[in-house]
This record gives C-alpha cells, structure tokens and sequence, in this order.
C-alpha cells in the first residue's frame, strides 16, 4: 500500500503556493481545518471574554458594572450565537471534520476542495457581520431565539437585528455547503473495501451531522428571511395586527433550534468513540448499536422542538406528547453511554489527557442529559421555562461536555496536525482546572434556578446572591483554565516531535498510518481497505 | 460506472433537492398552520366555515363571557355591549360589541379573535362577526358590532370538554391601514339605542 508518508512533502512535485494562495485561496482540506479552527479560538476567546464580564456583573446583587441593560442583553445574545455557531460547530465539523473525515476514509481530500473553501470564508464573513451588528446601532438585544416582537421593528429599530440575521444567513449557507460535502464524501470516496459499516465512527458522527444540517439549516434560513422582511420590507409573518403570529416564529426557529444541539453533540459523540477505543485498546462495544444510536437521536430530534416551548399555551395533550417524544432521546443516548463503559470494560486503559477528558465528558454528559430530562416534564417546565435551571442544562451539554469533546479531540489529534507533542504535565494541570472551573460555575446554577432566578437579567433579589457568586469564582477558575490551554497550545509548537502514531496500538483508523504532521497530500493513491478489519 | 467526478456532482444535485425542499416547507409552513388550526380549533381558534346552525338545540347550556382588548396604536374605545350571555348549546345567538374613535381623525382597525379555553374553540361556531372585514370609523363615530354565534352540542361528547361551564370569547383589534376602496361599508350598525338597552337578544 502506497501513501504519500513522505518526510520532504515541501519538496513535493508541485510547488506549495504561495501564503496568499495556500491560506486564502486553499483547496486542501487540513489547510481548511486548520483556518476553522484558528476561528474557533478567536471565538472562544471573543466569546468567553463576554461570559466572564456576565459573571463579574452578576457576581453580586445590584449593578456594578453594566449599566446599560441593552448592552447586557447584548452581551448575552453574542456569547451565545458566537459559542454555538463560531466556536462549537466550526471547531468539531469545520475543524476535525474536515481535517480527519477524508483522512480516515483514505479519499486524498473533499468532494468539493473549491466548495470546502467558500464555506470557510462565509463563516469568517458571518463572523464579521455578528461583530458588526453590536457595535453599528444598539446592538441585537435579543437573545439568541431573537423572538419577535422583540426583535421586531417596533422594538429593535436600527440594523443590529438585520446584520445579526445576515451573520446567521452567512454561517447557515457555510454550514449547508459543507454539509453537502462531507455527505457527497462519504458516500462516494471512501477506499475500496471500506463499506459504510467498517468506516470509523467519527466519520458516521459527521456524516448523521451533515444530514442535520442539510434538513435543518433551511428551516432557520427561511425563518430569518421572513424576520427581515417583516422588519424591513413590509411582510407580515410575525405581526399579529396585520394576521401573523409570533408563535410561528418560535416553531420555525426551533424546529431548526433542536436539530442544531444535536449538531453540536454528535460529532463530540464521534470523537469520544475514537479516543475511548484508542485508549482502552479495544474496539468500541457495538459499532452497529453507536453507528444507529447517533442515526435515532438525530431523527428523533426532528419531532420534538416543542419542548422549547411548552409555556405558550398548547393543550395537555399535545404537551404530553412533546414530553414523551424527547424523553425517548435518551434511549438511544443511554445506548451511547453504556456502549462507552462497555469498551472500557476488560480493556487496557492509559490515562492520557485525551482519555481524561473523555472521562470527564461521559460523566458531565450524563449529569447534564439528565436535567434535560427532568425539563422535558411539561409541567415541570412551566416552572422551569427561562430560569437558571434551564442555562445550567444546556451550559452542562454544550459549554462542558461539547467543549470537553473537543479538547479531547484537540489533545488526540494535534500531534498529526503540526508533529509536535503538548507539554503533558501542563495539559493534565489544565484539564483538572477547566474541569474544576465548569463545574463549579455551572452545578451552583441549577440552585438558583430551582428557586425561581430568572435567566437573561442583569441584577437580581439579594436572596439569590449565595450561588450567584459561587458560579462567579468558577468563572474565574475557568478562565484560568482557558489561559492554561492557550499556553499549553503556545508550548506545543516547540514541543518535541512526535510518531506517525503516538498512541500505539489503540489507535487503528487511517489518520495513524500517515506521517505526523500529515503531508500535505495524503492518500494519493486510496489505501486498499478490503479484507482489514474494520476501522472503528 | 459513471466518474467519481459525475458521481459527486449527481449526489449533490440529490442534496440540494432536500435544501430546496426544506426552504419550501418553512414558507409553506404559514398556510399550512394557519389550515391546521381552522380545521382542529387548535389554540382557541373558533370555527368560521360553519354554513348553517347546527341540527338540535339542547337543553343544557353554558355561559359566553365576552373579553375587548385594543393595541395602543388604535386610538379606539372598544368594550362588549353586554359582559356575558348564557345561551343553550347549538341556538344561535346575537352579540355586540361597541367602538368609538376617540380621535380626530379617521381610524381604521381589524380584530383578532380567540376562545378560551383554548379545548373549546372547535365547538364555538362564528356565523357572522365584525371581525372578518377590517373597520373604519370617522373620527368620533361611535358602531355597534355584531358576532352571531352558537356553541356546538357535540361539546358534550368531548370528554375535554363536557364539564365546561364557561366559554369565554376575546377580540383585539389593532390598527391597519385602510383599503383603497373605503366606501366599502363596514359590517356595523349605525348608533341605536334601543340596541344598548338590550343587552341580551334573543
């Protein structure tokens, strides 16, 4: 078998291009993983910079530094379409998708290199915009649903609300193009001999996470240009006086909305079935069951958006309905999760940073899953509907789980990305704290909201200052943690080199029979698959 | 077997029939919606495509409050002629609503009218109602509005519903603008005062 594990690859028979060529211009698919995933940190860091003033604001009653609740909500709005849209999806679809997807099928690159690349630039653009719209007007004080009225025209007047739409046209377009890559990927250029059910399963992760994006994206996109010709062009989709409905804007935005947390999970499903496999040296427990367990999940989360809206005054019976449809999510899930402990059973574990923070997923996962189950009672829910209990849920999902997936994944695969080792002493003191920090600024969250704190406010009643300020002090350990990682990264470049396979025999799939770094062409010829044993 | 190049492209195309589709059905999903609720009375939508009253006029009745809301843009007075009736389930009676323009000018506005609770709005039948064309009135006129309505017996079949002993039945009206043909008449009644000393007709 043939692969280009050439050390020289700067001497490659065609010459590298030059920076602007190779950088804004690119066709290779690591060089575009690589540019996703440099947005993903400016957007971390954007991103978290803004919850960390939340947090400094809200660490005690009163106002102290947020004087202008437009620019609070502001700030919320932001944190949250930059976490969800410009760090999460482009890090693990983006960024490892589009890095070890072709790697690990043995294809020499995407289906469509040219088409790979204006995704990335329609991000970067839609990034632009979002930063635009909080500084050009009042900024988009909506939240990231941007309800109508509130993001109507009568209260939201100004461009804000338009360039924050525009932003989300853009990253919608960039995540539909690539989608209809990775899928036109998978399908026709994987290595002869790797049938659909012996590729890895991170690559079924991105694959059931393209379908989601490709049914789901439109929905939001239509949902959006009808937002902005209600408030510029004189429509009337979501004005009650003139026969709209406010409520078709919340079933549009999260038929759309329940879909994309899937997005956001199931390629962090994929990264964990690949390091827990590598690291307990054994294949993942029941590759069929993960492979449809993931498959379930994003079908089952097409008809359950409702659950997002359980206050606005639909009949018991449909409420029980939305109630029972999400709770049935968490079989398949909880297929997931035994499946995980299944290959750790009778397996020969390494505690490497990767594994630890694959350790650490499994567990705050399941913490933070089943708080959603507990919200999935529409009764319950009424209660529950827009208080703190709600933030604690999806920060346990999204901002532990999700973000522990992915620096699971960082720590797995930056030895193939630039050869060099990270400082492992340094990475586990980092772990242990990001790890302390988000749990102690978000389980003190589940308190609050149990007694009634409302989310989305700059200030509350003196009785719910206790939690508040504990969650503070874990923001702080946070951003430590944050810290650590970006210098941890920093350390990398001058680490020492690193194996093709750094981890030895637990590591089967493609991305480890090239060299590290990977060349910048690899799989020229497709590696012969038939007969191996599955690449789980 | 077709080029790995023609291959990519013809799944692309298969793609992109989804995207298109998805965009569709968001859009559509405006009718569609709207259609589901006039056919179930899902949300307290009272039914409008009733032709005639219905077969039986029962013994049992129920009692229709009737609620007024205005947007503030509509510079109206707008309140129920009588606060409630209490009618038999399936005879069709006759209720008013009464508007002034309290400015100086001319005012146009059309009402949005709900049921609760939301569980009866499939068996409350609007024959005729001020709300289904939008009103203009001058300024200071003072309109008689009339709903003709009936509560349908099969409410009492409903396991949901049988127990209900109250309906109550809410209109908003909010400004619009004005149609090009303003001679069109609206569906009010010219000022009658022996209209508001009636509070309930038979």
């Amino acid at each position: 078998m043939a692969n280009a594990a050439d050390a020289h690859h700067d001497e490659h028979d065609h010459h590298m291009p030059g920076f602007f060529t190779r950088w804004f211009c690119s066709t290779n698919h690591k060089d575009i993983g690589t540019l996703y995933i440099i947005v993903s940190f400016i957007a971390a860091i954007v991103g978290g910079a803004m919850s960390w003033y939340i947090r400094l604001e809200l660490a005690e009653p009163g106002i102290q530094y947020i004087d202008d609740f437009q620019f609070y909500n502001v700030l919320v709005t932001a944190h949250g379409f930059l976490m969800v849209f410009f760090v999460v999806m482009p890090a693990m679809i983006g960024g490892f998708g589009n890095w070890f997807v072709p790697l690990m099928i043995g294809a020499p690159d995407m289906a469509f290199p040219r088409m790979n690349n204006i995704s990335f630039w329609l991000l970067a653009a839609g990034l632009v915009l979002l930063v635009l719209s909080t500084i050009i007007g009042d900024g988009p004080g909506t939240g990231w649903t941007v309800y109508p009225p509130l993001a109507s025209a009568d209260f939201h007047p100004g461009p804000s609300v338009d360039f924050g739409i525009l932003a989300l046209h853009l990253a919608g377009a960039s995540s539909i193009l690539g989608a209809i890559n990775f899928i036109v990927t998978i399908f026709n250029m994987r290595a002869p001999g790797m049938t659909i059910h012996r590729m890895p399963l991170f690559v079924w992760a991105i694959l059931i996470t393209a379908f989601l994006l490709l049914l789901a994206l439109p929905v939001l996109a239509g949902a959006l240009t009808m937002l902005l010709t209600d408030r510029n062009f004189g429509t009337a989709f979501f004005i009650p006086g003139e026969g709209g409905d406010p409520v078709l804007w919340q079933h549009l935005f999260w038929f759309f909305g329940h879909p994309e947390v899937y997005i956001i999970i199931i390629p962090a499903f994929g990264i964990i079935s690949e390091v827990v496999s590598t690291f307990s040296k054994k294949p993942v427990f029941g590759y069929l069951g993960m492979a449809y367990a993931m498959s379930a999940i994003g079908v089952v989360g097409f008809v359950v958006w409702a659950h997002h809206m359980f206050t606005i005054g639909f009949t018991a019976d449909t409420r029980a309905y939305f109630t029972a449809a999400t709770m049935v999510i968490a079989v398949p899930t909880g297929v997931k999760i035994f499946s995980w402990l299944a290959t750790m059973w009778g397996g020969s574990i390494k505690f490497e940073v990767p594994m630890l923070y694959a350790f650490g997923f499994i567990f705050l996962f399941v913490v933070g899953g089943v708080t959603g189950i507990t919200l999935a009672n529409s009764s319950a829910d009424v209660v529950f509907h827009d208080t703190y209990f709600v933030v604690a849920h999806f920060h346990y999902v999204m901002a532990i789980a999700a973000v522990l997936a992915m620096f699971s994944g960082y720590f797995y695969w930056v030895g193939k990305m630039i050869g060099r080792q990270y400082p492992r002493g340094l990475a586990k003191l980092q772990f242990w704290v990001f790890f302390i920090g988000v749990n102690v600024t978000f389980f003190p969250q589940h308190f609050s909201g149990f007694a009634g704190m409302p989310r989305r406010i700059p200030d509350y009643p003196a009785p719910y200052e206790g939690w508040n300020y504990v969650s503070s002090v874990g923001a702080l350990i946070t951003a430590i943690g944050t810290l650590l990682f970006f210098i941890v990264v920093w350390r990398t470049f001058s680490g020492p080199k690193v194996a093709d396979n750094e981890w030895g025999e637990g590591a089967t799939t493609l991305e480890w029979t090239v060299a590290s770094p990977a060349p910048w062409h690899t799989h020229e010829v497709m590696p012969d698959m038939t007969g191996k044993a599955p690449a789980e | 077997m077709a080029s790995r190049d023609t291959r990519n492209r013809m799944t692309a195309t298969a793609l992109w029939v989804f995207v298109a589709g998805m965009v569709g059905l968001s859009f559509a999903s405006v009718p569609l919606y709207q259609l589901f609720c006039d056919v179930t009375g899902y949300g307290g939508q009272p039914k409008t495509d009733v032709a005639a009253g219905p077969s039986e006029i029962s013994e049992k009745t129920i009692t229709v409050r009737f609620d007024s809301n205005i947007n503030p843009n509509l510079p109206w007075r707008f309140k129920p002629v009588q606060r409630q009736v209490t009618v038999r389930l399936g005879e069709e009676r006759l209720a008013f609503y009464q508007a002034k323009n309290l400015s100086k000018g001319d005012a146009t506005g059309t009402a949005l009218f709900n049921v609760t609770p939301f569980k009866a709005g499939q068996y409350f039948s609007k024959i005729d109602c001020f709300c289904f064309t939008e009103q203009t009135l001058t300024a200071g006129q003072v309109a008689d509005m009339p709903v003709q309505f009936f509560v349908d017996p099969e409410i009492l079949n409903d396991p949901n519903t049988r127990d209900l002993k109250t309906i109550t039945l809410s209109y908003t009206f909010y400004k619009t603008e004005p149609d090009e043909a303003p001679s069109d008449a609206p569906k009010t009644a010219a000022r009658d005062d022996t209209q508001l000393n009636k509070p309930e007709k038979g």
